[in-house]
């Protein structure tokens, strides 16, 4: 047996070769963090070996629940999370079937263009032009005020109650275009002679949309908005460290940014490995759940 | 797709609905930047003023010349077209040589592999793990810590393993009657043949690493290697960008009207016009990678 792999060994051993610096790679860069997040059940302390200790079980989960802000930060997560789905999962959906409309190749080719241009900006870009966009003297307050919807600019990035519509707005901009990509490859690969058949049927140019297309992209919807539903502690990050500011603080800090400005930043790094930890073991746990939902209730999962 | 249906009154009025909003699509799309090209070209103090929309009100190249004579820009910039020429040239080769091995039919480790790397699809140490093991590793504060943790990439793995797939073993297999290596083949067949998948996921490789900003103030923090992307968030924060405009102010009198808004518009155009020109003309590489990974999984 040994001698038996030993041999295959020598016979791969080109291959092998190759392989072994990478197997280091991927298991430094990949397998150690996961290992390094033992440090979640102990107090660590920095230099010391990740076994040290002092262990402590689950208090550093259990105290999440106990911060004063715990309640915000859930509040902020969630309802980012559910309002960037309210545009964003339905928003390239409407654009693909709009670009699919279109008559003209040309402007087909020209709008899809332009519309993928956001994905491929940075975050930091991407605030800068909000900030000189939504600034006191910026474009838009002036469009506001000469269609005389208000008399004084409004600070839509220095106030609160602005935030999470900013987001979710910032977030359908960016990512709506690009998005829509994947449905046009759906709606292209529905069977042509469905459509033959509707129109034999009598359908117009609307409810071929509805009783054909639609169902025709029935699963990559499915699939893609389980994946979303099952995303929803994800609320972002880049775009928060970014956009926010104290004075949007009470309205910004989501699950994310807390792990980094109170784990990494301070220094409690048990603690806030705790939080990553419980958090993205919720986040498996809600993919599987809403999978097991669809799957009942529309005939439709991804595993 | 659906073929021209018949000219009806409703039909006709959604056309002309879906025609106003594509226009307004692209004005949504486009504007903001020719807004920003506009006040990246107007004089400073007059920009301050707003009511510039489409044209500078008061043309000025000023913030640009700034930009141009900045030592700590010019650093920026090397700083990211280096990070984007070589952290995208050793991931490719680093991931294509271990999709090309994934996909080997006669090598008896896929299998081990493939589960091996698929579980890092799912499982992650998160942020602070991984902060704690570059610390570790003394990868802070160094150059490197933009290439190395990014050399192997599981979706790009997946991407080009599914390309290579389609590569007939015949080829492989008569390069290997003739002696050839598996680093040779690997070398002189697959990436001469994979170009397009090679193409699609250096875009978004490349893309990546000139947007990354996150990395940098998180791994780097003495500012030695201070990419484009962090530096124009300084000049917005105004703390940098102030202090610019005066060090220069002192030096020259022609500086004497910047101000912090045109120079953030001058730099977020330095930032944003590479990407912009480069990809309308490599979208038939990003779309195809995107859809051989949809149709494979």
């Amino acid at each position: 047996m040994v001698k038996r792999l030993l041999r295959r060994f020598w016979v791969e051993r080109q291959i092998w070769i190759l392989v072994i610096p990478m197997l280091i790679w991927v298991f430094t860069f990949s397998y150690l963090p996961i290992y390094g997040l033992i440090i979640a059940f102990q107090n660590f302390i920095p230099g010391n070996s990740y076994l040290a200790g002092p262990w402590v079980g689950l208090d550093n989960f259990v105290r999440f629940f106990d911060i004063p802000e715990f309640g915000n930060i859930m509040r902020n997560t969630i309802a980012m999370s559910l309002l960037t789905m309210a545009f964003s999962l339905p928003g390239p959906i409407i654009l693909a079937l709009m670009f699919s409309e279109l008559r003209g190749r040309r402007i087909k080719k020209f709008t899809q263009t332009v519309s993928y241009i956001p994905y491929f900006i940075s975050w930091v870009v991407v605030t800068n032009i909000l900030f000189t966009f939504l600034r006191t003297e910026g474009v838009f307050n002036e469009l506001l005020q000469s269609l005389g919807l208000t008399n004084k600019p409004i600070l839509f990035l220095g106030e609160g109650k602005f935030y999470w519509i900013m987001i979710a707005l910032a977030n359908l901009w960016k990512d709506v275009g690009f998005n829509t990509i994947i449905y046009l490859s759906a709606i292209a690969a529905v069977d042509s002679e469905l459509y033959e058949a509707g129109r034999i049927d009598g359908l117009g140019r609307f409810g071929l949309v509805w009783h054909i297309t639609l169902p025709g992209i029935r699963t990559t919807i499915v699939l893609l908005w389980i994946l979303g539903l099952g995303g929803i502690l994800n609320a972002g990050f880049e775009q928060h460290l970014l956009l926010g500011n104290p004075m949007t603080r009470e309205y910004y800090e989501v699950i994310d940014t807390y792990v980094y400005r109170y784990g990494v930043q301070l220094g409690n790094y048990s603690f806030g490995a705790a939080v990553g930890l419980m958090k993205s073991v919720l986040g498996v746990a809600l993919v599987v759940l809403v999978n097991r939902l669809s799957r009942k209730i529309l005939d439709t999962s991804i595993f | 797709m659906s073929t021209r249906p018949k000219a009806t009154i409703p039909s006709l009025i959604f056309d002309i609905f879906n025609y106003t909003f594509m226009f307004g699509i692209v004005v949504l799309f486009l504007y903001p930047f020719v807004n920003l090209m506009a006040i990246s070209l107007n004089e400073g103090n007059d920009a301050m003023r707003g009511g510039i929309y489409f044209w500078p009100r008061k043309f000025s190249l000023g913030a640009y010349e700034l930009l141009a004579q900045n030592p700590k820009m010019a650093q920026g910039f090397m700083w990211s077209v280096l990070r984007v020429v070589v952290g995208t040239s050793t991931s490719l080769f680093v991931t294509g040589l271990l999709a090309f091995v994934i996909t080997n039919q006669r090598f008896s480790g896929r299998k081990f592999l493939r589960t091996l790397f698929f579980v890092t699809m799912y499982f992650n140490g998160g942020l602070i793990p991984t902060y704690l093991l570059m610390l570790k590793l003394g990868l802070t504060d160094t150059f490197l810590v933009y290439i190395v943790p990014g050399l192997f990439n599981v979706y790009f793995m997946l991407l080009m393993s599914s390309y290579f797939q389609n590569i007939p073993d015949a080829i492989f297999d008569s390069a290997r009657i003739d002696g050839a290596s598996e680093f040779r083949i690997y070398l002189r067949i697959v990436m001469p043949i994979a170009v397009p998948v090679y193409a699609a996921v250096s875009i978004y490789s490349a893309v990546a690493h000139w947007n990354s900003w996150f990395d940098v103030v998180l791994y780097n923090p003495s500012g030695a290697f201070d990419t484009l992307q962090v530096l124009l968030r300084r000049i917005l924060l105004e703390v940098e960008g102030i202090g610019l405009i005066r060090d220069q102010q002192l030096l020259y009198h022609k500086f004497s009207s910047l101000t912090p808004l045109t120079l953030n518009a001058a730099t977020t155009m330095v930032v944003v016009l590479p990407v912009l020109l480069v990809y309308p003309f490599l979208q038939k590489y990003f779309i195809g990678g995107l859809t051989i990974g949809s149709v494979k999984g």
